[in-house]
This record gives C-alpha cells, structure tokens and sequence, in this order.
C-alpha cells in the first residue's frame, strides 16, 4: 500500500470511529494535500475540525479505540506509540477565513468512510495561510492541490477577493499557471 | 469591564481587549499592563488559542499572541470588542488599551500611578 493509501486508510478509521461516537468532523489542512497530492507532500499530522462543541472526554473515549491518547504536552493533540501520525483535534466550526466551508467530500476506505475538505476547499485552506501569514508552503499546498485534481478556480477566486486577497489570488494564480506550463513542457 | 456577561470572567475581557487593541502582546507584558497575575493571563491566552480564537508565535524567546486572522468570527468578535471599549472611562481606555507607539529607552521604569 502506498503511503498516500496507507494515510488515507489511518484517516478513514480514525474519521469513522469520532463518527461512531456521534462526533463530527472534517479532515483539514496538510494531510487533505497529502491525499489528494499523493506523493507530492508529506505530513505528519491529521488535523480533525469538530463540526460542533463535544466534551473533551468523549473526543479521546472515541480516540482511545484506536489507540491514540492525549499528549499531555499539547493541548489537542493525541498520539499512538504505533503510528507517526499525530492527531489534533481543532475547535469548531470548520471555516476558511470568514465563511464556513462547502459540503466535505466523502472518500471510502475499505468498511471506513473519510470526510474532508473538498479539493476546492482544501486550496481555500491552504491560500489562507499564505494570505494571512505570507507562507509560501501554503501556496505551494494548494499549488499541488490544483495541480492533482479538478478545482473550482471560480469560486475560489470569488473568496479571494471577499476575503479581500484578490491581489494575492492573482499572484497565486499567475504561480499556477507557470507550473502548469512548465509541466506541459 | 462590560463584557462579563457574555465572556464569563473579567480576566478574559481584559486580556482580549488588550491584544485587540495592541496587535500583538506576549503574557508578562499583558499582565504588567493590567496588573494581574501571569498565570492567569497566561491561562487565559491558552484558553483563547485552544479555541482558535488567538494564535501565537516565537519571537526569540517570546511568545507573542495576536487575534487568530483565520477565526471565522473575527470581524464580529472585533467589532464587539471595539463597541465594548468605547462604554470605558476614558482614562482607563487611554491607560490600558491605547499602545504606545513612541520608544522607551531600555531600563527605564514603568511608572503606574493610582487612580489614574
């Protein structure tokens, strides 16, 4: 199984037993580029967004059963002596800048089911971070992201600018388009 | 304080109010500034960034917060802050939340005067 595979399958599980317990979440910021960028970037940690407030307790009951515990260290974040992945789980409610995200994409993994962010939102995530910290690997993220999947470029010009970004939209753009060319050639 | 109601502790107010109107601010220099405990601003400011609502990052060895850019209720959250300080005494607000721009020259003490 590839890692791509491999990551996405640890995900699926872990998705799938929060859900079990009634707790919802999407899969957001670098490990949805390492799915859908397969190959291209690699991460170390799953980020789970709540869709809603849950009580600490019945977040790490849930993630106990695959294994993961609390680091007593960093607040959020749980770890599992068998596997590199940390899991952090984020405050609700899932959001890019000042607008809640669109409908998550669900991916199957054997019996288990992920959502995550859809490739859309997953370069509106990324952008975010390049808009309000100018990180260039944010960029490069959603760079791969368009580069792997079908994105609404549209739409997430029309964020861009209504996070008033349209001037950093279009370097990114122009960004694209270049390795687009480039990978023509 | 006038939030109270809303946010549930003065200490998380204060703090709030604070980072808002300074930009970025690291724990002892918030705590010196409203004059409380460091281990509660300090465990406000966790609070806060637990919740997303501030993040933090090194400088040096200083960890400096500011209001999270990504947080979807920033605006919101913001203009509230904004409307809340303007319900202060002018005093308080000129003595806490207005940042000074001008520089200080290293060593020189902080002079706090009562009742001011």
């Amino acid at each position: 199984m590839s890692r791509a595979a491999s990551l996405r399958a640890l995900a699926a599980r872990i998705s799938s037993k929060l859900g079990e317990h009634g707790i919802r979440t999407v899969l957001c910021g670098g490990s949805c580029v390492a799915i859908y960028a397969a190959g291209k970037y690699v991460t170390r940690d799953f980020d789970f967004v709540l869709s809603s407030s849950y009580p600490d307790h019945d977040v790490a009951a849930a993630l106990s059963e695959v294994g993961y515990r609390p680091d007593p260290s960093v607040s959020g974040a749980f770890t599992n002596p068998t596997e590199e992945m940390v899991v952090d789980i984020r405050p609700a409610p899932p959001s890019l800048g000042d607008e809640p995200i669109g409908e998550p994409a669900v991916l199957a993994a054997g019996r288990y089911k992920l959502v995550l962010l859809s490739p859309t939102d997953c370069v509106k995530d990324r952008l975010t971070h390049f808009f309000y910290y100018g990180d260039r690997q944010g960029r490069e993220q959603a760079i791969l992201v368009c580069l792997a999947r079908r994105v609404n470029m549209r739409e997430v010009g029309r964020w861009s600018r209504a996070e008033g970004q349209g001037s950093n939209f279009a370097e990114f753009r122009r960004e694209l388009n270049r390795r687009r060319r480039a990978a023509r050639e | 304080m006038v939030l109270v109601p809303l946010l549930g502790s003065p200490a998380k107010e204060a703090v709030l109010l604070y980072v808002l109107t300074h930009g970025e601010a690291y724990p002892s220099e918030v705590a010196a500034a409203l004059r409380r405990a460091l281990v509660v601003v300090q465990h406000q400011l966790s609070r806060l960034e637990d919740g997303g609502v501030v993040v933090s990052r090194l400088r040096g060895k200083v960890r400096l917060y500011q209001l999270n850019p990504r947080y979807p209720f920033r605006k919101e959250l913001e203009r509230l802050l904004w409307r809340a300080l303007e319900f202060y005494p002018a005093d308080e607000r000129e003595r806490l939340y207005t940042p000074r721009l001008r520089p200080r020259r290293a060593g020189k003490p902080v002079r706090y005067v009562e009742g001011r």
